[in-house]
């Protein structure tokens, strides 16, 4: 490998700094050992961002580009502070002002610009410093000296109309100074603007209380010791205290000239950034001039950067610099302007395309070139800013449609009425239905919002659009809107509730699933239903359910929950998680001795005892001596509680004690699917009984708020409180009304978030706890029944239903 | 009449929503079912899935044609089998083993991905093994390895989204390509948050949005710089976050400060004001969550458009904090878990990479072969199919689960070099684009016949059931996999049951990031899928990561400085027009199995472009117009659809459908360094009306 070449930067701005980034982002540290001189005191920093420090917008350590441990990391020699003095272009070496000689192979001089300061009387004192109270506008010192000197001052100038002058007059004004803005040219921003943008904006100025002096000639500084005003060629004058210049740059290009290379405005360079005398040397940012032009702003000069690391780095050596599109944008006292490209029609070709509302301070105009744009002045509203600048920048067409480069047309379509909608707007994204759709399905006969949605599909994605089709329907319906009876099927394939259907099979004697959709469903078989029937003609019929195919499942034969492995878990009751160490002594004893794997305390403040075998169950049973806690049916489970007012700090009401009574009345009463109740002494609701089918919490005055339709599995629900009772008995009472009503009424599987849902909690309460339709007692009644007959299932133990029961032959799940 | 309902999965994208089947008498329909992704609701996908089931242009016996040209035939398994094996036999033996390649897919199951790994490595012994996942997922799982040390999707279930303040959700149309999600970002509007949408269109998605960035496609580095830059003047980011569980955010804070709005402006099209407003709803958020899809992923640079994304959450620390974190929204029906198990060029099972030594061990150990025989990394997917027909490249391939004459980038070129293979074998239930140009066709069994388990986009491991049974003459991809290993005379076993499957893969995972090995098939169905990470059976799995530490060896995560590139093409004065390509509600990935419902064909039945009204009145093109798109690479005939929704300067073309309306021929393979993800969202176009 060829020894690294040395390559020397003089300059660490923006411009030096970035083009030896790109350098290294090419594989330059390979190539090349970096020595850069910076006369800067820090690290490189964004001098666009300046301004944001003067105003106080920005923190000076947020403008930082690569703080000096970048040069560190990355192999680079920074001489801080240190002056370039000249180039030795014979013997290849730049020195330094401390006496540093270091030889280069490549040079780049990125040595960018300062301030034109043009030459005024008064301007400096007799040693030669500036005058106190006179400024430039470069650099973060600048800045900082400026903010200090104007507090507490009255009245700055700022000699410079342009980019930079405007806004060195926003950073001054935030520091409650009366600021004038001298300008020599007739018009503000004559680079960016029109004489007619810069009319406006002149007006805005004024308004805001910037002075603004048009074709002033700055001709002297006057005071002695500091600023006290300044004179103009017409011999008018301004009394002020300080004074910034942002008259415009000068390029720093004497270092190029002393050595010979060539320089007008800045230095001559070709379209790979190099000299055009010397091939070793490259010049890049405010101190090249290229095709004629000087570029004051940071993206031409890191576009040079590109080129100028592509063609050193030989990454890409037919890399070539073609100029730069400029374009600005600022914000002059709250007016924002945007500009780019040309100004004014140059050629006949050119379409001019403009907006003007002085009053608003609006204006807008583009130049529009062979259907691209070649230039675009906006101000006050600069919303098409953004695709503007794009288009400029790409040169992409321009839409035939002139206005629509001005303003933002067709905004988004006010609320409209479902009439106002047209036929084919999307109502359903997720399955692609449109209003036609709906309306189409109203016509053929589905009068409620249920059915459309299950014939389109409309709604039953994302469910975000269910209230624009239910308003949709109720429109089309015109009145005519039908509950669709269908939500309240115990299944969805017979036209019936549950209380009509268990009436319908005992009248009709329907013993079998296939006689119930003969004789209530036309003959028309719904696979889906058949599970939840088969459950309900057991229910009905008991023993002479006539089983057509094995629909029950195993869970219920052998009253334990199958595991994986073909395995039982068993899980004895104990009422309100409160045990016994007897009871825990049996329970230890009978999993060593039935080699239970694994012994895990429940969700539900028991005990599962994992890996028993089908023979070994009714063993089990009768060694544990405890009855079944139902942890494997559709059936009361269990009821979690707190550890109530007996130990805790803040329980109100005695949820252990209500918890054991809750299971030992309700134990085993089977539902339409598992039942899953808590107490919770306190409102803090440590046993979770807020998401319980069922939940009782005791509040302030020994009362108890009941909650139903809890849920907190894939489906999470907070329940709805029923009533609030006084004492455990009124607890009792409800919550055994309340599952005996949905025993009743819910469909097949339907969980009770799912069934209070569906009745709506008021019409339950008005039930329940007001017995609206007078059947409080007859529910009572019927689960008290229930409740009478209840048997320990694990007593099975003793008299097995039937002989092979508990065998070990394994029926196949489905 | 076997009646049987089965609890099982939708059979397409990454959100994997819980279904029922319901089947009797050799019809199944579809039902809802409430699961914890889905909730009960379907897109028009899912609910017409079961369309596949008894479709008529369904494979069932194998294929082969002995020449090129000649029309594939029927053969028995034996005559397919022994052909495959005899061919790549004597292919290795004069070319050498990678001369033989396999290719793979994200909609596969876990069972089916590891085994699809093992068999190459151990049974063909070739390093040429990628997958379709590279199109895919590639950028958001590199980017989130570098940043988090691990790559999940998500670190948070669906169920946070509703609770976080604000989330910028980036290149995802989630309303149309994954419905049943919306009603996550529905809840959390109802809750007061805001969601902001970045997206070149104002789409379904974007208009249910607080804001939309409406921005220049290629441009999201700058965008989440900027949107940095704004979070650090404003004073928004969390420097006690930054300072106690990050690292490198220094190096972050010098670049970003080159993204000055007016600057992000002019790059990305997106107007200061929106910039503002983004960064405040983003930084005033006491929580936040920062997603990416398809957008910023699949282009030319996705990895660091990713790592942009990440920075600015952890910057406002909005990761490893509840209702907080950087998440990739996977598309793929098994996006997640096909990535994890070894059918990635440069990995093994659990996540392990291929040139880790501890890794090779335990799984040569785990294979029972001595860790020398394993192969190094292989090429990325479109290189192994760039490499066809060169010397050292493929001379034959086997396809499992992709169709990639109509998803590879530049499908035109990548079509020729399938065509230039000695063998391409196709495992595929339909006669896809792909499977018309194979030499031997295997019918598979698909989705509701066979069981396994997929990882949704949450990292959930899911239990896909058998609901029906299959064709008679139709086998599973293991059962191939397993008869062609034998063929091929290997000695190590290949499972053919899934569970058994599933068991080895606990086994070869465990340790590992992506640890399975505490996951069973019970556990699955007991508590509706598991999370990884779950070391044990005990262990309750992962639904949230790194809340105290991430998974990097000090437990902080990683800033990482990006730049802002141009795209790998820019529009210019011969091609214009940005072009962008995606996906519509009605269809799926290549459309193999969409195009094939006849309600989702009814409803989109042909490739259309979107273009602005302005924008086609230039070129004399009207609603409805067939129009010419052109790149560098080739030409797609499409029906204009006009539509305001859409830049001016912007083209979108969905890439589902097939011969010249094939979106894939315009786009550009320029890959990215790390990820070699192919740069499928951003290139130069040009459009003319078709003069027919």
């Amino acid at each position: 490998m060829p020894s690294k070449q040395n390559l020397v930067v003089i300059g660490n701005g923006m411009a030096g700094a970035r083009a030896v980034e790109e350098i290294l982002a090419r594989g330059g540290r390979d190539l090349f050992n970096i020595t850069m001189f910076g006369d800067e005191p820090y690290g490189n920093y964004n001098r666009i961002l300046l301004s944001n420090v003067l105003n106080g917008s920005q923190e000076e350590s947020e403008i930082f580009l690569n703080p000096l441990e970048w040069y560190r990391e990355n192999g680079i020699i920074l001489h801080v502070g240190v002056y370039a003095e000249s180039i030795l272009r014979r013997s290849k070496c730049v020195l330094g002002c401390d006496g540093t000689i270091e030889p280069y192979d490549k040079l780049i001089v990125a040595t960018g610009s300062q301030s034109f300061v043009p030459p005024l009387e008064g301007l400096t004192l007799p040693d030669g410093r500036y005058k106190p109270g006179v400024f430039v506008f470069r650099t973060l010192d600048d800045c900082r000296e400026i903010a200090e000197y104007a507090r507490g001052r009255g009245r700055a100038a700022v000699i410079g109309g342009g980019l930079l002058g405007l806004e060195a007059a926003r950073g001054l004004q935030n520091f409650g100074v009366k600021v004038d803005v001298i300008q020599f040219a007739p018009y503000l921003m004559n680079q960016q603007l029109d004489p007619q943008a810069a009319a406006i904006l002149k007006t805005i100025m004024e308004r805001m209380g910037v002075g603004v002096l048009l074709g002033k000639n700055t001709t002297a500084v006057l005071g002695e010791e500091a600023v006290s005003g300044l004179r103009f060629a017409d011999d008018t004058s301004l009394g002020c205290d300080m004074v910034v210049i942002a008259a415009g740059i000068k390029p720093n290009a004497e270092i190029a000239a002393r050595c010979g290379l060539s320089v007008q405005r800045a230095i001559l360079v070709d379209n790979q950034m190099r000299s055009i005398d010397d091939p070793e040397i490259y010049a890049v940012g405010e101190c090249a001039q290229h095709r004629g032009n000087v570029y004051g702003l940071v993206a031409p000069l890191w576009e040079q950067a590109k080129v100028l690391a592509d063609h050193i780095t030989g990454h890409k050596p037919d890399a070539a610099y073609h100029g730069s599109k400029i374009a600005t944008k600022l914000k002059v006292m709250g007016v924002e302007v945007a500009a780019m490209g040309i100004t004014e029609a140059a050629d006949e070709r050119d379409e001019i395309v403009q907006f003007t509302e002085p009053k608003k301070g609006t204006y807008k105009k583009l130049i529009i070139r062979d259907g691209h744009l070649a230039g675009a002045i906006l101000l006050g509203d600069i919303s098409k800013a953004a695709y503007l600048m794009q288009a400029f920048d790409r040169g992409t067409p321009l839409p035939e449609d002139r206005l629509s480069l001005l303003f933002d047309i067709g905004a988004p379509a006010k609320q409209v009425t479902v009439q106002e909608l047209p036929p084919d707007a999307q109502i359903c994204n997720c399955n692609g239905v449109n209003k036609a759709a709906i309306l189409a399905c109203v016509n053929g006969g589905c009068h409620s919002p249920k059915a459309v949605m299950e014939k389109t599909r409309a709604g039953m994605g994302c469910g975000s659009c269910k209230s624009m089709v239910t308003e949709i329907v109720e429109w089309a319906c015109d009145g005519k809107l039908e509950e669709d009876p269908s939500v309240h099927y115990y299944v969805p394939g017979v036209p019936l509730t549950k209380p009509d259907l268990i009436k319908a099979c005992r009248e009709q004697n329907l013993k079998s699933v296939s006689a119930v959709f003969q004789v209530l469903a036309g003959g028309k078989e719904d696979a889906a239903s058949k599970p939840g029937l088969a459950s309900l003609l057991n229910t009905i019929w008991a023993g002479e359910y006539v089983d057509e195919r094995d629909a029950r499942f195993i869970n219920d034969r052998v009253h334990a929950n199958i595991q994986k492995d073909g395995t039982f878990s068993v899980i004895p009751q104990i009422p309100g998680g409160v045990t016994t160490p007897d009871q825990l002594r049996r329970i230890a004893d009978a999993a060593e001795k039935y080699n239970a794997p694994m012994v895990k305390l429940t969700g539900g403040q028991r005990i599962d005892i994992l890996g028993i075998k089908k023979e070994d169950l009714p063993n089990i049973w009768r060694d544990l001596d405890m009855p079944s806690g139902y942890a494997y049916a559709k059936r009361y489970r269990t009821c979690k509680s707190c550890v109530g007012t007996d130990l805790c700090r803040f329980g109100v009401g005695d949820s252990t004690s209500l918890a054991i009574k809750i299971e030992q009345h309700l134990q085993g009463i089977d539902a339409p699917a598992k039942l899953k109740l808590a107490t919770a002494g306190c409102p803090r609701n440590c046993s979770e009984a807020m998401v319980k089918d069922v939940g009782a919490v005791a509040v302030e005055g020994g009362r108890w708020e009941i909650y139903v339709g809890g849920a907190a599995g894939s489906h999470v629900r907070k329940g709805d409180v029923l009533c609030v009772v006084d004492s455990h008995e009124d607890v009792l009472k409800y919550t055994a009304r309340f599952i005996q009503y949905y025993r009743e009424n819910a469909k097949y599987l339907e969980r009770t978030y799912g069934f209070v849902e569906r009745i709506g909690i008021e019409k339950i309460r008005s039930v329940i706890v007001g017995d609206s339709e007078g059947i409080a007692s007859r529910l009572d009644d019927a689960i008290n029944e229930s409740i009478a007959a209840y048997k320990d299932p694990w007593k099975e133990a003793y008299n097995p239903v039937t002989p092979n029961q508990f065998s070990s032959l394994l029926p196949v799940l489905q | 009449m076997q009646l049987s309902i089965s609890e099982t999965h939708c059979p397409y994208c990454a959100l994997q929503c819980g279904m029922t089947l319901v089947s009797e008498g050799g019809e199944t329909s579809v039902r809802s079912r409430d699961f914890p992704t889905n909730r009960g609701g379907l897109c028009q996908k899912g609910w017409t899935s079961a369309e596949l089931l008894y479709h008529p242009e369904r494979l069932r016996t194998p294929l082969l044609r002995a020449k090129r040209r000649d029309a594939l035939q029927p053969v028995s398994w034996d005559e397919a089998l022994d052909y495959i094996s005899t061919r790549i036999k004597s292919i290795q033996e004069q070319f050498g083993r990678d001369a033989v390649g396999v290719f793979g897919g994200g909609g596969l199951t876990n069972e089916k991905a590891y085994l699809l790994g093992k068999f190459a490595r151990v049974a063909l012994r070739t390093s040429q093994i990628d997958y379709n996942g590279r199109f895919c997922m590639s950028s958001a799982a590199a980017a989130a390895i570098k940043a988090f040390g691990i790559d999940r999707g998500l670190p948070f279930p669906l169920a946070d989204i509703p609770h976080a303040k604000t989330i910028l959700l980036t290149g995802s149309n989630a309303a149309e390509t994954m419905p049943p999600v919306m009603q996550y970002f529905h809840a959390q509007a109802k809750n007061g948050g805001s969601l902001i949408v970045v997206d070149p269109r104002r789409t379904p998605t974007a208009s249910a949005a607080t804001l939309h960035l409406q921005i220049t496609p290629g441009t999201d580095i700058a965008l989440a710089n900027g949107l940095l830059y704004l979070a650090m003047k404003e004073g928004y980011l969390d420097e006690r976050f930054i300072l106690t569980r990050t690292t490198g955010f220094e190096q972050v804070r010098g670049v970003v400060a080159r993204y000055w709005p007016d600057r992000v402006e002019r790059i990305t099209g997106i107007p200061e004001k929106q910039l503002a407003y983004a960064a405040r709803l983003l930084g005033e958020a006491p929580s936040a969550m920062i997603l990416t899809a398809r957008g910023p992923e699949q282009q030319s640079k996705g990895v660091n458009a990713v790592l942009s994304f990440i920075n600015l959450a952890l910057a406002l620390g909005k990761a490893g904090q509840p209702y907080c974190g950087y998440g990739c929204l996977t598309g793929q029906g098994n996006g997640q878990g096909g990535r994890e198990h070894g059918q990635k060029a440069d990995q093994l099972p659990g996540y392990r990479k291929l040139d880790n030594p501890e890794h090779r061990a335990h799984i040569a150990k785990i294979w029972n072969i001595p860790e020398s025989d394993l192969p190094r990394p292989g090429r990325s997917a479109y290189e192994m199919l760039a490499h066809i027909g060169e010397g050292d490249g493929l001379r034959a391939l086997l396809v499992f689960g992709s169709n990639l004459a109509v998803s590879a980038p530049r499908a035109g070129f990548v079509q020729q070099r399938l065509e230039a293979l000695d063998l391409l074998v196709v495992s595929d239930f339909f006669l896809s684009e792909t499977a018309q140009l194979a030499d031997i066709v295997l019918p598979c069994t698909q989705w509701a016949e066979e069981e396994g388990t997929l990882t949704n986009l949450e990292g959930r491991v899911l239990h896909r059931r058998r609901a029906v049974p299959p064709p008679a003459d139709v086998r599973s991809d293991l059962e191939i996999i397993a008869e062609l290993a034998t063929r091929l005379g290997c000695q190590s076993a290949f499972p053919t049951q899934p569970q058994d499957v599933f068991e080895e893969l606990r086994r070869a995972s465990a340790g590992g990031p992506a640890d399975y090995s505490g996951i069973t098939y019970e556990r699955i169905d007991r508590e509706q899928g598991v999370f990884w990470p779950c070391p044990n059976e005990n262990h309750p799995g992962a639904s949230r990561l790194f809340l105290d530490r991430f998974a990097t060896p000090d437990g902080r995560a990683r800033f990482h400085p990006v730049q802002h590139l141009p795209a790998a093409e820019e529009p210019d004065a011969e091609y214009p027009l940005y072009l962008t390509t995606g996906r519509i509600m009605q269809h799926y990935q290549s459309g193999a199995q969409t195009r094939r419902v006849p309600q989702l064909q009814e409803a989109a039945p042909e490739a259309f472009v979107e273009i602005h009204p302005s924008m086609a009145r230039f070129y004399g093109i009207s609603d409805g117009d067939r129009v010419r798109l052109s790149t560098r690479r080739g030409t797609t005939i499409a029906k204009a659809r006009l539509t305001p929704a859409i830049r001016f300067d912007t083209l979108f073309v969905p890439f589902h459908f097939a011969a010249d309306g094939r979106a894939n021929l315009l786009t550009n393979p320029a890959l990215d360094p790390v990820s070699r993800m192919p740069e499928f969202k951003v290139c130069a176009a040009q459009i003319q009306l078709e003069i027919s």
